[in-house]
């Protein structure tokens, strides 16, 4: 059985490998955040696009965390999950008033994204959002990368190589890497389920210069990135 | 472009509050260009807006090499306008 065995549209196998991991991982520790508390932020950005109306509650949506997050750390959730254009480095700054440090800030950012990501896909198709798994026990890793530094984005990244050294060289492979991948290199394992992400749904990085490669089936370069530019510009990412 | 107008459309619609509009956007979008592009397009919208949020979440710049390259479409377009943009100014003001 396949995460979305139930879509009337024909699912890559890899994306569906992908995403079927990506949701039971949110249950697990992470880096900075326990099992618990990281499907008590995906649950909230659920709430928060039921309430925006952007998402529609699914039958069986999966165990509702018993977690209440932190006020700082709901405002920003829901702020990033439903009006990403009107997240401005106020919202940033009141995260950090509210106790959250950079790497606890970055983990969320992170499955924010992500999350959004997966239920967006679910809609996109016309299936109901996933279940969501049961938090399972276990203190995160509370790794922080000893290279990242503040560069020019909000938070500390992993610098490029050669100044990144060998995590740099793991996670980015060789070559200068913008900002859109380096911009939750603070959470290494998130910089991984982006990429992950991104290499499945979008195209994998190294066509990307490659003007007419087609990742989909049926679906040309030219009309992904009318899909991309589309989604882009209502959401006011200037990058 | 085969299919741009509905592809236009599902890509709004998919990150929309009007579900009826969606469940049409993607009918029409299987119609005009085959029911493969239902699962591509909603992957490709939905790998944005992840994008979106790590962009806007991290406060990240673009690049000055992509700043020059994209001067004169970024005003023809009012993108220079978005107020994310500041996350880029801030670093590069004479890239405006």
């Amino acid at each position: 059985m396949t995460l979305y065995a139930d879509s009337e549209y024909p699912v890559r196998e890899d994306l569906d490998v992908i995403h079927t991991k990506q949701i039971d991982q949110l249950a697990e520790p992470g880096t900075w955040g326990t099992g618990a508390q990281r499907l008590a932020i995906a649950n909230e950005v659920r709430q928060a696009c039921y309430d925006a109306g952007t998402q529609e509650k699914p039958k069986e949506a999966g165990p509702v965390s018993n977690i209440e997050l932190p006020e700082a750390a709901r405002n920003m959730v829901r702020k990033l999950a439903v009006s990403p254009k009107d997240f401005l480095e106020d919202s940033y700054q009141e995260a950090k008033k509210g106790d959250l440090s950079d790497e606890e800030y970055v983990e969320i950012v992170g499955i924010v994204s992500r999350v959004t990501n997966m239920d967006v896909f679910a809609r996109g198709i016309g299936v109901d959002l996933r279940a969501l798994p049961a938090a399972r026990t276990g203190e995160p890793s509370r790794e922080r990368p000893g290279v990242a530094k503040p560069e020019q984005a909000w938070v500390p990244t992993i610098p490029n190589l050669p100044e990144g050294g060998d995590i740099a060289a793991e996670l980015y492979g060789e070559g200068h890497k913008t900002y859109i991948v380096r911009g939750v290199s603070l959470v290494p394992d998130e910089l991984r389920m982006h990429m992950e992400l991104e290499e499945i749904q979008y195209l994998p990085l190294q066509h990307i210069m490659v003007a007419d490669y087609q990742h989909h089936e049926g679906f040309s370069r030219a009309q992904s990135e009318i899909v991309a530019g589309r989604v882009s510009a209502l959401n006011e990412c200037f990058f | 472009m085969p299919g741009g107008k509905e592809i236009l459309v599902f890509s709004g619609a998919v990150i929309g509050s009007d579900r009826a509009a969606l469940d049409k956007a993607r009918l029409d979008l299987a119609e005009a260009v085959g029911p493969a592009a239902v699962p591509a397009a909603a992957a490709i919208a939905a790998n944005f807006t992840k994008n979106d949020r790590i962009a806007n979440g991290c406060g990240i710049p673009s690049e000055p090499m992509m700043l020059k390259a994209t001067k004169d479409i970024r005003a023809d377009l009012g993108l220079n306008d978005f107020r994310s943009a500041v996350n880029t100014f801030r670093h590069f003001p004479d890239e405006r």
